[in-house]
């Protein structure tokens, strides 16, 4: 079953937005609210994300946004600073949520490019057929997300979370696909990913 | 870890690796590939895929994990045999699979990956819907006998005494009765009790093809209600999720997955007849009761392999079993089987999304196939928006259906 609550160090900006949320009941909350609060980490319009190991959220597949915002309501997907944000939210709010951050601009800020990095992310890109599934733009497509463009700390935060079996809730095949791979091998794939244009 | 199986030429170095548990020989040489690809094996969903369709861009189809009002479920895009008419007879239940029938007008409905069970309550005109428990690990087995709700998750066996009477009931935890093994993959349940009281219960094979890991998986058991007395009834069956048991012969019919990437027509789903305990259907060597595996061989594949009843579309995800033993449709459905097909993924062109009855003798023999609910998918664009599941008769004959995608449970009924 699930694991028991962990106390994460909360950001100073992300517990305040909690206190904010939860004493106005999150339920109650309007659109225009709810998207701000988003914004604190996700970055205006859900991109740039500001944060470290904190995923853009623009231009993402509104499928993909929308199972992820219900898995993380439903306790089933475990992410410590967003653990309570979501109680109470209806559907139609998630999927609200979803289809506005899924229609706003990107704007990657990829930092410099390493060639060797980028070269040896795109073989192992090839030979993982993550194109497959996320599509040889990298766009991504349904429940399957975008990687071109995101940010690369967060990249390689979520890979080594499927890799070492904590993505509690989330897609298992990940956690295939990344099997055997090592550290250098997701951080290469990050760097890859991130330098892509969307 | 599984033995998985790559196909010759699939990731290079993989092969070789992934072929030290399996019982092929592969003559191709391995292609090039980047050396850190090499250790990792394909994951289920992609095992042997042939280098051929390396490229292709085919994957499993997304769920909806959120709410459909009734307003928003096309259901006059439904088509049924002349006679017959559809409505929306619940909805609110995302993810909503196999429906077992308690007592008190309560229906209690399975899921995969949101976790959930529901309980829809059936006052007649209306319907009502709750969440009865969450956050399990694909809680897709509901059943339900002499009062109590039986729920299976892949790790998870609960019990509900009484609870069509007492929302509130607690489940008692018999999981380690049931001595579940712990791979995952083809292991989320469809369950059912017998009419020798006995709860049936699958266990798929955790891969798209491969040599089994250990032996308790591809087939079926069966359990006492407490989950004691174990018994292996079937082997050699690569993923039931769907079964019912004949009227007259009170035999056991099974629908199964064939396997994924051998091409479009490549095997067909099946639906068996279990004319003895004990039989083999074929799985991992043999498929259709006539095809050999291409990847995992042996000598005589098909040999003692029992033949299915019909060949139920390849790739067309043959879900719900059930047979008609109601009165209020016409003569022509009584004791004729009824399955739902959810629809393809590993295939260029869909097929399924439809529910089809199958008549066959009581013996298995003279299978013919006729479509019977359509209208969820369409050929020309290829789009979709429901896909079929499961089915229940209920008492006044009319039938049961639920789509798994929008979370609605529909109502086909004939006359009146």
């Amino acid at each position: 079953m699930r694991q028991p609550m962990r106390r994460a160090p909360l950001r100073p900006s992300i517990a305040l937005l909690s206190a904010a949320l939860l004493a106005g009941g999150a339920a109650a909350q309007a659109l225009p609210e709810r998207l701000a609060a988003c914004a604190a980490c996700h970055g205006a319009g859900g991109a740039p994300a500001p944060l470290a190991n904190t995923p853009t959220l623009a231009g993402q597949p509104p499928v993909f946004l929308e199972n992820q915002l219900v898995m993380i309501r439903e306790g089933l997907r475990d992410i410590p600073a967003m653990k309570g944000l979501l109680d109470g939210v209806s559907d139609a709010d998630l999927s609200a949520m979803a289809k506005h951050f899924a229609e706003q601009p990107i704007k990657p800020q990829p930092g410099p490019r390493d060639a060797a990095l980028f070269a040896r992310g795109q073989q192992l890109a090839d030979g993982n057929r993550c194109a497959s599934c996320h599509l040889p733009s990298y766009a991504g497509r349904e429940q399957m997300p975008r990687l071109a463009g995101q940010r690369d700390d967060y990249l390689l935060h979520s890979m080594r979370q499927f890799l070492n079996g904590q993505a509690t809730g989330r897609d298992t095949i990940m956690a295939a696909s990344l099997h055997g791979l090592k550290d250098d091998d997701l951080k290469a794939l990050a760097h890859h990913l991130s330098q892509l244009a969307p | 870890m599984l033995k998985t199986l790559a196909r010759p030429g699939v990731a290079g170095a993989a092969v070789a690796l992934a072929l030290i548990g399996c019982a092929q020989t592969g003559s191709q040489a391995p292609t090039a590939a980047p050396p850190a690809a090499a250790a990792a094996p394909q994951p289920a969903w992609k095992q042997g895929m042939p280098s051929s369709m390396a490229s292709s861009t085919l994957a499993p189809l997304a769920g909806k994990m959120t709410v459909t009002p009734a307003d928003q479920i096309p259901v006059n895009r439904i088509k049924l045999p002349p006679g017959f008419k559809v409505e929306v007879w619940a909805t609110g239940m995302p993810g909503g699979r196999a429906i077992a029938a308690g007592d008190n007008g309560k229906y209690y409905v399975g899921t995969r990956g949101i976790g959930r069970v529901y309980e829809v309550t059936d006052s007649g005109g209306a319907r009502t819907v709750r969440t009865v428990v969450d956050k399990l690990n694909q809680p897709s087995g509901v059943a339900w006998r002499n009062g109590s709700l039986y729920v299976m998750a892949i790790d998870k066996v609960l019990r509900f005494d009484g609870i069509a009477n007492n929302p509130n009931a607690q489940p008692v935890d018999m999981t380690a009765a049931f001595k579940l093994p712990k791979e995952q993959h083809h292991n989320w349940k469809y369950i059912a009790f017998g009419p020798d009281g006995k709860l049936y219960v699958p266990f798929g094979a955790p891969c798209n093809i491969c040599e089994l890991p250990s032996p308790e998986y591809a087939q079926i058991r069966r359990y006492n209600p407490d989950g004691s007395g174990m018994e292996v009834v079937a082997t050699g069956v690569r993923n039931s999720v769907g079964f019912d048991w004949h009227p007259q012969t009170k035999e056991l019919w099974f629908s199964n997955h064939g396997r994924d990437w051998l091409g479009d027509d490549t095997p067909n789903d099946t639906l068996h007849r279990m004319r003895a305990t004990g039989l083999n259907h074929g799985f991992p060597y043999c498929h259709e009761g006539k095809t050999a595996d291409p990847d995992v061989k042996k000598a005589n594949a098909c040999g003692g392999v029992e033949p299915p009843v019909a060949l139920m579309g390849p790739h067309a995800a043959s879900m719900g079993v059930m047979f008609y033993s109601g009165t209020m449709f016409p003569p022509e459905y009584r004791g004729a089987l009824f399955n739902a097909r959810k629809g393809s993924w590993n295939r260029t062109k869909k097929i399924g999304y439809d529910v089809v009855m199958v008549k066959a003798t009581p013996d298995g023999k003279n299978a013919q196939i006729v479509p019977f609910m359509t209208g969820f998918m369409n050929e020309a664009d290829q789009s979709f928006w429901g896909r079929p599941a499961y089915l229940l008769q209920m008492k006044d004959g009319s039938l049961l259906v639920s789509d798994e995608q929008l979370g609605a449970i529909y109502r086909v009924s004939y006359g009146g």
